[in-house]
This record gives structure tokens, C-alpha cells and sequence, in this order.
């Protein structure tokens, strides 16, 4: 198992071998909503650009390019486990390689919004069968015996009556000039023997020796290293510079201005370029830099706050949502409540800091680096450049993490700038604290909600959110409310309560932001969830008593079931604090179940959380526990250490040593179950986080009768 | 003369740079004794329970396994623990990150060839002490290290370990008093008698 | 010019003194499997063994580690067959993986020096190591499970 770089050439080459491998891969029309299926004969028939999305060559090695990005999510083990499924080989005889960036060979290839697999696995099995079955028409043919007699089995053919075999590789000369059948019959679940299984990942002997090459880990020969010192107010300008004494460290090279643009504002700073990133770094730190910040409001987090929750109890806001009467129901009302809730800014922080390589040569730009839209990098960079996307090349990397913010584009257009300046191959590496100050940040956001219970019934839920909006990177214009101010809430909520409105009041700051794993969900669902838990003690109920009565559609009754059986709900006693949550994300479910008791010591200890998924199809259920235990620990970070804040417009926390990352010694043990069913699959890397942080603020009220509604809360103190 | 005046300023500096990293204060003849005067020794060690107190020195000096860090004597992050002999355990030994030198730069770690607490078998508790305690603990052989008041004046005079809390690094905060005077009134506390305070003294 | 005993390789390098044993081995050897995580000592990252401690080779200057042993991830086995890496394999420990050449090396130290470590060694031990991805649940499996086979006789 190796991961190479494919190259451009080789890509087109791969129109021009039928007859030596089979190649498979759809071809996404510009105009047409459905993309069609092709074989590379098919392709080169109709002088079409595919993407090679598997390839079987002579020697029946079978090659995977994988349209997403690995950042730890597991593109790289589903997307093979789906294809050998179907395709009929063994998990080891798959080599996987990363696609390079090109929307019109991939479709959309942003890793975000937790879509690898739910977007794309549909098709995936279709082309894998398609595959198959083009390998037992052709080893029917060359047997001349029915295709009927013929099956498919761990990269083989076999003639059933007869014992005979062919293996894939014998047989790519003759499939690959064959047409692809229109239909091809699909396994059923109870038919696989891959899909669902825990099977070990493909990629991590890569990670357990060095090999896995990261962005940061590209070398080109003669390539050049290079930090920027930008504006610590994000926006602001260079006013003057002196490269004097940056340019007598040995080893640097070069100094001078960059400008990056940052959605619709510019970002400024002075680039520093040596021969390796230590000397690069000592340049940096001796670099005097005068910076113009005006024109622009430096923000105050306490201030931020106040305004927002100013806002709330003025305005009205942009209905997202609203049925019935909750105000007249409100006003109405004996038993109601009215709090506000409050969530953080947020940093990324993936463990590997962002950086990208790039090399602009006259006639062609190619980059490499952790990028999660690698169509998107393409596109900016001809965009910004004016240069044909036929002669950019973007190629991804492993990912150190990314958890939203490599898919943004500053950072790989920051590397071609530079090294269109110098001539050379450049590796531009940001330190820990440029990734933590710059942002963009997951906005901090605040929410009221109000409510009301007559005859132990929900008679109305009010709620309204006030925080800057992703959207408004490129338009600031407030017409209409945020289109994810409900992300998070059950949609069957809507169904059994008559009286609900969601309202977005409008929130500006000139702070960068964007989205953060899970995105509105990762605030919406605390706000929301916690204000159902409150609704329910309003009511005198039991948390998830109180779901059940709301929550009518069948695989929410089934998934309360499963979290109330594997908690041990009912049986629960006195002195354990249990709390709950329910959100929706990306078209997945979870339920969690958080437990927490008073150490002897008085401090007090999450104890255990289970976690319950329904994220319908899926492919590996140990990288779902996997990625709902991640989501957990990021959401533990988020509710009790983590706040990005700022004073006079500087971000106050550069590093792990004032971002405090939950560590071993924090870890709870955390049980992930995994909903059976055959429902369309749901996102797996994000919808395990949400309802962590109002499942353990409802578990430290059940222990202490203590409600904490501002995130995040310090747990030695509760 | 004017040679001689010449060398003496060199030799000057030279000790000065070597008492700025090292050891602050020339070897002073540590046995002197003044007569028992128990007001001025106990108002002596007063101003040395200050200087063992803040964070410089009482950080390594925890009431628990756990180091202290920062101007606000948080505990160590990463669940850094004593260890047997003091220097940490397992993967998360102190010189792991704590070089010879500090590092430099603002939250950077600091270092001292000698980085570390005092071993589990002699842990030499600071933190949570009154002046009475922390007094009589000091005198005791038995809980510090076996010195006797000689050594004892030597080690918070001289010891380069003691003396990094005086060249801290970038951020955090010096001890109330210098070294020079840290170190008299140590001698002053030990020659007028070694009185420890009462119970009620703060 | 400067010797660096790396995984059992001599190589004498040019590079200022005061520059972290990390950059060196990065930039200058091209062993990429330690990386830079936070250049304060704060993530573990760039763990590497310098005389079998696992010291944070972005603080460690090239200076300090003149001479002496030093082993990297590429080095910990030489068939990735460490009773460590056997383990992080089977249960499926690394997620994005950037953290887990620091995870694997302060795991070592922890091992060699306890070969039945509690949970309360491994909190001890590898609290030092800090990954975003959340995978400490089964770091500590893995642990627990490296140890099991190495009792059972797996070569080290």
C-alpha cells in the first residue's frame, strides 16, 4: 500500500489504454445535472476528458483515485471499501491515489458538509458492479460460455461448472472495449461483505511509520521556505517595513509584501523567504513591521457579546421559520422561560498548521498542500491569476486535520503569490500562532429562546440568534435571515408543536469567519437542545420522556429507545448527574447520553457518554464510533476550555499554551452505537459533535441544579 | 596602579557575567553567627517566606505531585507529575522540554540543567505552608535533604537551580527581593538564632 | 558542522547550532515523519528519543542533541512491526495520523519503562501528546494492547 501522486500526464494517458486496462470513471457534463458513466474506450470514443476513478491494469492491480480529501474523516478507507465490495477484489490489491483538483472530471470535490460518502456512494457501487460485470462478460466471451455461469470473487473470474479462472488482469484487454452495461444489479446489505464491517484502515501503516506524506511533509528540489508576518488585526495594512535586519540572518533569501485577499477584504503582510523554515522564521522575528489598521472597528469580545445579546431582546430579527402564534401563545402562558444562551468564537487548530508548496512557472501552476477543495484552490487560483484551470495543477495531500478551514483558499493562492514573486518552488508554513490568531473563526454566536408549557404540553418555542454569517464573505447585504438558523433542530419538531419561529437578528463584526466541523449545528444544536432540556423540567418530564412525545417519526422513536437501553436510563441513581441530546446534521441523527459524578476531590468527572448514531447506509461502522469519539473531544474542548476572544481587534490566544486542547488525562470513555438501517446514508465526521456540549450541561444540572447557558464553562469550577 | 586598576575592571566584569548566570553572590563564610535575636529573626524570614512563596520558587515546590506553572501557579498542564526522583515520568520527563537554558520567548519552557521538583522521598512542600511551617520544615534535616543550616544558607545563596528564579525568562514575574537580598536575609534569619515564627504569623 | 547520530546513521550537518533538532531532521535530513505542531513544546508532535527520552524536538537544539542518539519514527522499527504500531493498526488509532509519530514515540519510553502500564501511567504518560482529531480512547486501547503482546513474547 503505497500513496503516489498521479500526474497530469498520467491522467490523460489513462483516456488512451483501452486495451491495456480497464478504466472506469464518470464524466460530469458542464450542463447536464446527471453525469454519465464511462469506460476509457467510451472516452476516447467520444474524445471526452474522464476521470479514471478505478483503474485495472494488465497485472490486475486495481487503482483508486479519491476525489475527496483524507483529513482523518476516512475517504481513504470507505471509498475503497465501497469499490472492492462490488468490484469483487480484496481490499489490499486496491492502491489508492489522490485526485487532483478538477470539478469537471470530479464533480464537486469539497471535503465538507460531511458528504464523501452520502454524496457519491451510490454511484460508486453502480461503477464498481459496472466493472465487475464487464470482467465476467469478458471472461464468459473468452470461454464462450454464458455470462450466467460466471462469478466474480476476490479479483478472479470463475466459471462455475467448470472450477476455470481468469484473473482481473487477463481479462482488462477484452473488458475494456467492451460497452458498460446500462444495468447493473446491486447487492443487497445482507449480501456484503465488506460494507458494515470494522475492517482496518488502508492508511494506517502510513501513519504509524513517517511514510504518510502531509502537506507540510513536500519537498521539491530547490524549493525555498517562507513565513509571513501578517496584520494581527487581520485587515489591516503595512505601512512601512524594514527588511534590514531580517535579510542579515543567514539563510534568508528574500523579504518583502504580500497581499492575500480574505473573502471581500485584503489581507496584508511581509513575506519572508530562506533556505529552510527555521531561518525563515528567525528573519521573520527580526522584521519591523508598522501596520495601518484604521478604517476598520477593533473588536472588543466582551462588547461583542453585549451587543449581541442587546440585539436579542430588541429586535425581532428575519423569520428563518415560523408557524402558528408563539407570541400570543407566550404572552398567554402561565409556566414559561426566557434565557439566553451563548457559544464561543472558535479556532480550527488542526495538529498540522496550514501550509501549501507551490511553484508558478510561466506556463503551467501547480500546488501542493492539505487542501479539502481542491476544485475550489484550481478555480481561485485562475481566478486570481488569470490563468486557464487546464494549467493549474492542484494536488492533495494527507491532511493534518481540517475540520473546515482547509477549505478555504487563502492559504494556497498566499504560496503561489509568493512564488510567482521568487521564480522558485515555495513552501509557505504557517506557525501555530499565525494559524490560531488569523481565523477565520467559527463566529461566536448568541441565542434567546423563549417558551411555553400549558397542561404539561409545549404550547410555544420562540427562538432567535444574533452572530455574524458565513454567507457574508462576499455580501454583507441583510435582506433575508441566515438560511442555517434551524441547522441542528429535528425537523419532526416542526410537526407536533404548533408554535415556532426562528429569527436571525442581524449581527456584523469584521472579524473572518467560516465554518467549524459541524458549522451552525456545533451552536445552534447547544442553544436549542439545552432549551428542550429546560422546557422539560419546565414541564416536570423526563428528558427523554419529553423527546418521545415531540420526536413522532420512527427512527427518532428508535433511536430514544437505543440511548435510554444503552445508558441504563431507568436505572440510574441518586448522586449521577445524566444529561441528553438530540441534534440533527448533514442528514444524520445522534443522540447522546452523557453521565457526570462529584469526585472526592470536588471536582466534577464526565464519567461516560454514549453515543448513538443514525446515519441510515453506511460503510465502516469502527470509523463512525471513530469519528463520534473525535467529535466528542473537539465538542469537549469547545464547551469547557476553548473561546477565541479578542481585545482592541487582536486575537488574545496564540498557541496550545492559552488554547488548551482536551488532553489523555481528559478523556471520558465514550461508547458509539451505531443505528441499523438501509435509509439513505447521513454524514459521519461532524454530526457526532453537536449534541455533546447540551448533554453535559444538562447531566451537570441534573448533578448540581445548576444550568450553564454560556459556552464555554470552566468544569473545576462547576 | 594604572595596570592593575585596568585588570581588576576585567576581572569585575568577568565575575559580574559569571554571577549573572551562576550564582549572584561570592561564597560568604556561611558559619557567622550574630548574637539570638528572635524579633529580627523571625522578621528575617518573613521576607524569605515571601520570596519561597511566589511563584518562582513554590512552583516546583507543590503541596501535590503536580508542578506548578505561571504567575498564577496554575497546575502543569499535560498532567506533567513529579516521579520518583523528581524529573518527571515516563515520556513526560521535565528536561524532555526543559533545556539547559530557557527558551526564549513569551509561554516558551524554561530550563536549568537542573530542571525539576524535589524527589518524592524528600518532597520539600512550599505550597500551602505557614511561615511556622515552612520555617521549622527548612531547619528539619529530615525533610530538607539532610542540609544542615549551612548548607541550607548555601543552597539558597549559591544553588544555580534556586538561582534561575532570578533570570525566569520572558513573562513571568520576578521574586520580591534580589538574590543578594534574598540570600542576607536568609543568613540573617539563620545567624540571629534560626527562629521560626509563630502559628498566627502570616 | 554538526553530527547527528540519527536511527543509526551518522550525518554531519550544517546548520547553526541554535536551530531545533525538528528543522533539522525535517529540512535538512528529510525525515518528515516528526512534525511541528505548535514550536512551543506544548503538543508532542515532534517527539523524538534523544538517549531513549522522548524529548520535544522543536525546544531541543541541534546542539543538545550533537552527537548523541536519536531515534525517529522511521526509525522505531525497522518492518513498522513495533508492538506499538501492531496495535495502533489493529484497532485503527490514527484519524488524520499527523500527531501519531509523537503519540508512538512517548508511547515507547512509556512502554519500555512499564510494560504493563495502568490507566492512570498512561494518563501520566501521555498527557504530553495532544491530538485534535480525538483518538486518545483508543491510544490508550492500543497501549494497553501493545503491552499485552509484548508480554506475550512480540519483538520490541
Amino acid at each position: 500500500m503505497e500513496t503516489k501522486e498521479v500526474s497530469r500526464r498520467n491522467f490523460l494517458r489513462v483516456t488512451g489504454i483501452a486495451g491495456t486496462a480497464l478504466c472506469l470513471g464518470f464524466y460530469f457534463p458542464a450542463n447536464a445535472k446527471q453525469e454519465e458513466l464511462v469506460t476509457a474506450s467510451g472516452a476516447a470514443d467520444s474524445e471526452i476528458e474522464m476521470n479514471a476513478w478505478i483503474r485495472i491494469d494488465a497485472n490486475g492491480k486495481v487503482t483508486l483515485t479519491d476525489h475527496r480529501a483524507e483529513m482523518g474523516q476516512g475517504s481513504y478507507q470507505s471509498v475503497p471499501q465501497i469499490i472492492a465490495e462490488e468490484l469483487e477484489v480484496d481490499l489490499k490489491d486496491i492502491n489508492v491515489v489522490f485526485a487532483q483538483g478538477d470539478q469537471a472530471k470530479y464533480g464537486s470535490q469539497i471535503t465538507g458538509g460531511s458528504s464523501t460518502i452520502r454524496g457519491i456512494y451510490k454511484k460508486l457501487l453502480k461503477l464498481s458492479a459496472t466493472a465487475r460485470e464487464m470482467l465476467i462478460t469478458a471472461a464468459a466471451t473468452k470461454w464462450n460460455v454464458p455470462g450466467g455461469e460466471c462469478y466474480a470473487e476476490s479479483g478472479h473470474v470463475i466459471h462455475k461448472p467448470s472450477g476455470k479462472k481468469f484473473n482481473y488482469g487477463e481479462l482488462v484487454a477484452v473488458a475494456s472495449k467492451l460497452p458498460a452495461p446500462k444495468e447493473v444489479k446491486l447487492k443487497k446489505i445482507s449480501e456484503y461483505k465488506l460494507i458494515r464491517k470494522p475492517l482496518q484502515k488502508l492508511d494506517t501503516p502510513l501513519k504509524t511509520n513517517g511514510g504518510a506524506i502531509f502537506g507540510l511533509d513536500k519537498k521539491l528540489p530547490g524549493m525555498l521556505y517562507a513565513v509571513v508576518e501578517r496584520n494581527p488585526r487581520q485587515r489591516g495594512k503595512v505601512k512601512s517595513f524594514s527588511d534590514a535586519a531580517a535579510l542579515k540572518v543567514p539563510g534568508v533569501k528574500h523579504v518583502f509584501k504580500v497581499q492575500m485577499k480574505v473573502f471581500n477584504t485584503i489581507r496584508e503582510g511581509v513575506a519572508v523567504v530562506a533556505d529552510s523554515t527555521w531561518a525563515a522564521m528567525q528573519g521573520r522575528k527580526v522584521l519591523h513591521v508598522e501596520w495601518d489598521d484604521s478604517g476598520f472597528e477593533h473588536v472588543n469580545s466582551a462588547d461583542l457579546f453585549k451587543r449581541q445579546e442587546e440585539l436579542l431582546r430588541k429586535e425581532e430579527g428575519l423569520f428563518a421559520k415560523k408557524q402558528g402564534d408563539p407570541d400570543k401563545a407566550i404572552e398567554q402562558a402561565a409556566k414559561k422561560i426566557d434565557v439566553i444562551y451563548q457559544t464561543p468564537y472558535q479556532a480550527h487548530s488542526a495538529m498540522e498548521p496550514l501550509n501549501c508548496v507551490a511553484y508558478y512557472q510561466s506556463d503551467k501552476v501547480e500546488v501542493w498542500g492539505p487542501i479539502q477543495a481542491p476544485d475550489w484552490v484550481q478555480g481561485g487560483i485562475s481566478t486570481e491569476f488569470k490563468i486557464p484551470k487546464e494549467k493549474i495543477i492542484v494536488n492533495m495531500t494527507f491532511l493534518g486535520g481540517g475540520f473546515g478551514r482547509k477549505a478555504f483558499l487563502d492559504y494556497p493562492l498566499e504560496a503561489v503569490t509568493i512564488s510567482k514573486e521568487i521564480g522558485k518552488p515555495v513552501q509557505v508554513v504557517w506557525t501555530r500562532e499565525d494559524d490560531m490568531t488569523q481565523g477565520p473563526f467559527r463566529a461566536g454566536i448568541s441565542y434567546r429562546g423563549q417558551g411555553a408549557i400549558e397542561n404539561g404540553e409545549i404550547s410555544a418555542l420562540k427562538f432567535k440568534m444574533a452572530g455574524q454569517n458565513i454567507d457574508h464573505w462576499n455580501s454583507p447585504k441583510r435582506d433575508h435571515a441566515n438560511g442555517s438558523t434551524t441547522e441542528g433542530f429535528l425537523n419532526p419538531y416542526f410537526e407536533s408543536i404548533k408554535n415556532i419561529s426562528f429569527a436571525d437578528v442581524p449581527f456584523e463584526m469584521p472579524l473572518p469567519n467560516m465554518w467549524w466541523r459541524s458549522v451552525y449545528a456545533s451552536t445552534n444544536g447547544f442553544a436549542y437542545e439545552s432549551f428542550m432540556n429546560e422546557m422539560a423540567v419546565l414541564a416536570g418530564q423526563d428528558q427523554l420522556d419529553f423527546r418521545r412525545r415531540y420526536l413522532k417519526d420512527e427512527r427518532c422513536q428508535r433511536l430514544i429507545d437505543k440511548m435510554e437501553e444503552v445508558s441504563g436510563w431507568k436505572s440510574r441513581k441518586k448522586g449521577d448527574g445524566f444529561g441528553v441530546a438530540i441534534t440533527e446534521c448533514f442528514t444524520s441523527t445522534v443522540g447522546q447520553v452523557v453521565k457526570v459524578s462529584r469526585r472526592a476531590d470536588g471536582k466534577v468527572k464526565i464519567d461516560h457518554v454514549w453515543a448513538v448514531m443514525d446515519c441510515g447506509w453506511y460503510v465502516n461502522p469502527d470509523i463512525i464510533s471513530a469519528q463520534v469519539e473525535g467529535s466528542i473531544v473537539m465538542a469537549l474542548g469547545a464547551a469547557t476550555t476553548h473561546e477565541i476572544t479578542f481585545k482592541d481587534g487582536l486575537t488574545e490566544q496564540q498557541n496550545f499554551y492559552n488554547y488548551q486542547m482536551p488532553r489523555m488525562s481528559d478523556m471520558p470513555l465514550v461508547e458509539v452505537h451505531v443505528m441499523d438501517n438501509d435509509a439513505d446514508a447521513g454524514g459521519v465526521g461532524e454530526p457526532g459533535l453537536p449534541p455533546f456540549s447540551p448533554a453535559l450541561t444538562d447531566a451537570i444540572f441534573d448533578l448540581t441544579g445548576k444550568r450553564i447557558r454560556k459556552l464555554p464553562f470552566d468544569m473545576n469550577a462547576v | 596602579m594604572k595596570k592593575l586598576a585596568a585588570i581588576t575592571v576585567i576581572l569585575l566584569i568577568g565575575s559580574a557575567i559569571i554571577l549573572s548566570f551562576k550564582t549572584e553572590t561570592a561564597k560568604v563564610n556561611t558559619t557567622a553567627t550574630l548574637p539570638k535575636d528572635s524579633v529580627g529573626s523571625v522578621k528575617a524570614f518573613i521576607s524569605v517566606y515571601k520570596v519561597l512563596m511566589s511563584a518562582r520558587c513554590m512552583n516546583c515546590h507543590p503541596s501535590g505531585d503536580v508542578p506548578l506553572q505561571g504567575d498564577d501557579s496554575h497546575l502543569h498542564t499535560m498532567n506533567v507529575k513529579r516521579g520518583a526522583d523528581g524529573h518527571g515520568m515516563y515520556s513526560v520527563r521535565c528536561s524532555n522540554c526543559h533545556q539547559a537554558e530557557n527558551t526564549r520567548g513569551l509561554h516558551m519552557p524554561p530550563g536549568n540543567p537542573k530542571w525539576g521538583l524535589p524527589p518524592a522521598n524528600m518532597r520539600m512542600v512550599f505550597q500551602g505552608r505557614t511561615p511556622r511551617e515552612l520555617a521549622l520544615q527548612l531547619l528539619d534535616p529530615k525533610q530538607n535533604g539532610g542540609r544542615t543550616k549551612a548548607q541550607l544558607i548555601d543552597h539558597m545563596a549559591n544553588d544555580a537551580l534556586v538561582g534561575w528564579a532570578w533570570h525566569p525568562g520572558d513573562g513571568r514575574t520576578l521574586p520580591p527581593l534580589t538574590r543578594p537580598a534574598f540570600a542576607a536575609q536568609v543568613r540573617a534569619w539563620i545567624a540571629k538564632g534560626a527562629y521560626a515564627p509563630g502559628a498566627d504569623a502570616k | 558542522m554538526i553530527t547527528l547520530n540519527v536511527n543509526g546513521q551518522r550525518h554531519n550537518v550544517d546548520a547553526d547550532p541554535n536551530m531545533p533538532l525538528l528543522w533539522a531532521i525535517r529540512d535538512i535530513l528529510g525525515l518528515t515523519g516528526t512534525k511541528y505542531g505548535c514550536g512551543a513544546a506544548q503538543c508532542g508532535a515532534c517527539t523524538v528519543h534523544l538517549n531513549g527520552e522522548a524529548v520535544r524536538s522543536c525546544v531541543t537544539k541541534v546542539s543538545r542533541a550533537a552527537g548523541q542518539q536519536i531515534v525517529t519514527i522511521e526509525g522505531l522499527s525497522v518492518a513498522n512491526d513495533h508492538p506499538l504500531q501492531l496495535a495502533w493498526n489493529e484497532l485503527n488509532v490514527p484519524q488524520c495520523g499527523y500527531c501519531q509519530s509523537g503519540q508512538l514515540m512517548s508511547a515507547a519510553v512509556l512502554l519500555r519503562e512499564n510494560p504493563n502500564p495502568t490507566d492512570q501511567d498512561i494518563d501520566d504518560a501521555m498527557s504530553g501528546n495532544i491530538c485534535r482529531c480525538g483518538t486518545y480512547q483508543r491510544v490508550r486501547a492500543a497501549i494497553h494492547k501493545a503491552a499485552a503482546m509484548q508480554r506475550e513474547g512480540a519483538k520490541i
